[in-house]
């Protein structure tokens, strides 16, 4: 694991600060929450919303934003939390392969006694043991910090793990698609694009799903609707939001690893 | 084993309508030093790198250390310098060689610091912050460090002063006289003809030629600039038409331009009865020198 390891040590400092970063924002969100809490005008504005941007933004109107479970998924699980999880995923998937192609480092790597299998499969591995990793200083930072503001009132353990496996879920699921397009063309731009077209249409699609019967039918083909389908904090452990998106990721890595062991490096 | 390290068959390599590399067929023997000698886009890299693995061929097939470059059990007794050299920016010297010679299970400790000494080379620094030439010697250290029975330089002294580019030269030679094989890739003779036992000439991916150095030599054209005192006249230049191994004179006021192919004895004879202030050779390129396996 020479090769997973160097890549871990190489993006240390990045990904240390990520983990600063989301434990800032746990903190500053559950310290909103007991301000929130009583007030129950503000459900009433919710209830006023359309259907379409309230289930944009994970709302739902039989889990109220000034309970704990709603709080979370509207502050959290349901917005900014998925949305920095696939950006972190995202940019560590493109450079893996493709942007260390583009740089010229990864010929000279492959010079050394690794094979091709080696340095994708390891590359891999160690994008999802860090994309893991921000996640777990997530759920970490929640438990702890979240108790004292009462913040985690009326959410169970089981759903609130369920919940931190989806958001892993979906970031992965993004993640790989940027690491796997990059791994198949060698050009770090298309990974990006691919994974960020990917993000943004599919969200803005669930989006839409409220708002039109016609678009009800591909809601199955949709990760952003496994995952914001349903409010695991509330109303308990989906398991298909968090196996097909892990499922189809692995599927996604190995087409994007087969194509990188047959084609020239750029 | 074997005494061929590097073997190719018809290799051949295409990128959409360029014929980079075209029915390559190699044959590099052990313990030689091989000077692989083209222009810039003659397909050099695309060899060395068809060699190594990065690029599958169109057709044809190489044998390296007599198995595939894709190896890795090969891959451990060679040691590469890209052309293009690129290293992350923020690894020092010392972050490179410790990830590749733990790729390359370990490294003695001893040579990686005499070959730093030799190159003068601070390994504490990011390669960022370097210089060129400096860079340049990272890609030989790491090249050079685990003492590999094949190496393939590609234009290795690129971007070297000559103090530095005397240095290597005495690291390939020492290396060499311990038993390994050397692939050198370069688009000036200069280079290769202190070094190399063989040169094989390429143009547009074909190898047009293979040729001891001597044999190279004698071949080669160059041109030699005259500055005289005083008139050129008929006689004079007649003089240096007739001497031996000439092949064109041209004349302008207080100069004689001459190309010999070969030695260059003949016209400085001819020049013996003149007044001469300067010698000026000329520096030309591979097209000019090596004419005769051009055309």
């Amino acid at each position: 694991m020479i090769v997973a390891a160097r890549l871990v040590r190489d993006r240390r400092r990045s990904v240390l600060w990520w983990m600063v970063g989301i434990v800032a924002l746990v903190l500053f969100t559950v310290s909103l929450y007991p301000s929130l809490k009583g007030e129950e005008s503000l459900n009433e504005v919710i209830e006023q919303m359309p259907e379409a941007i309230r289930s944009m933004f994970g709302l739902d109107t039989a889990i109220p934003l000034t309970s704990a479970p709603g709080y979370l998924q509207g502050r959290l699980f349901g917005s900014l939390l998925p949305l920095l999880l696939i950006v972190f995923g995202v940019g560590l998937g493109a450079r893996a392969i493709a942007g260390a192609e583009q740089e010229g480092t990864l010929e000279l790597l492959l010079a050394n006694p690794v094979t091709r299998r080696t340095v994708v499969l390891e590359r891999y591995l160690a994008m999802v043991g860090m994309l893991a990793a921000l996640a777990a200083v997530f759920a970490v930072a929640l438990l702890v910090l979240g108790a004292p503001f009462g913040a985690l009132e009326d959410v169970p353990m089981t759903g609130l793990a369920g919940a931190v496996g989806g958001v892993f879920g979906i970031a992965l699921l993004h993640a790989t698609v940027a690491f796997g397009v990059g791994a198949a063309t060698g050009r770090r731009a298309w990974a990006l694009s691919s994974a960020t077209v990917l993000a943004v249409a599919g969200y803005l699609f669930q989006g839409l799903l409220n708002l039109t019967d016609a678009l009800r039918p591909i809601r199955f083909v949709l990760p952003w609707h496994w995952y914001l389908g349903r409010n695991m904090l509330a109303q308990g452990v989906a398991p298909d939001a968090i196996i097909v998106p892990l499922v189809l990721s692995a599927v996604i890595f190995a087409g994007g690893a087969a194509a990188f062991l047959r084609r020239d490096l750029r | 084993m074997s005494d061929e390290v590097i073997r190719t068959e018809d290799l051949t390599k295409h990128f959409g309508a360029v014929q980079a590399v075209e029915g390559l067929d190699l044959s590099i023997r052990r313990g030689e030093v091989f000077g692989y000698l083209g222009p810039n886009g003659a397909g050099k890299t695309t060899t060395i790198r068809l060699l190594l693995d990065f690029l599958r061929p169109t057709r044809g097939r190489s044998v390296v250390l007599g198995g595939s470059g894709a190896d890795p059990a090969v891959r451990r007794r060679i040691g590469y310098l890209p052309g293009d050299l690129r290293l992350d920016p923020v690894y020092r010297g010392a972050d490179v060689f410790e990830f590749f010679g733990a790729l390359r299970g370990g490294t003695e400790k001893g040579w990686v610091d005499s070959l730093l000494q030799r190159f003068e080379l601070d390994p504490g620094r990011p390669v960022g912050e370097l210089s060129t030439g400096n860079r340049r010697k990272v890609g030989l250290v790491q090249a050079f460090m685990s003492r590999p029975e094949l190496l393939l330089l590609d234009e290795p002294t690129s971007g070297l002063d000559p103090l530095l580019q005397h240095e290597f030269n005495a690291l390939v030679r020492e290396v060499s006289a311990e038993g390994a094989t050397v692939l050198l890739s370069s688009h000036v003779l200069p280079e290769v003809e202190a070094l190399a036992d063989r040169v094989g000439i390429v143009r547009q991916g074909r190898l047009v030629a293979v040729a001891g150095v001597e044999e190279l030599r004698r071949g080669a054209r160059q041109r030699l600039d005259f500055h005289v005192a005083g008139e050129v006249d008929e006689a004079d230049l007649a003089r240096f038409r007739g001497a031996p191994d000439v092949v064109e004179v041209s004349t302008s006021p207080g100069v004689v331009q001459v190309v010999v192919e070969g030695s260059a004895d003949g016209a400085v004879k001819a020049a013996a009865s003149m007044e001469v202030v300067r010698i000026v050779s000329h520096e030309s390129d591979l097209e000019d020198v090596f004419l005769r396996f051009y055309t």
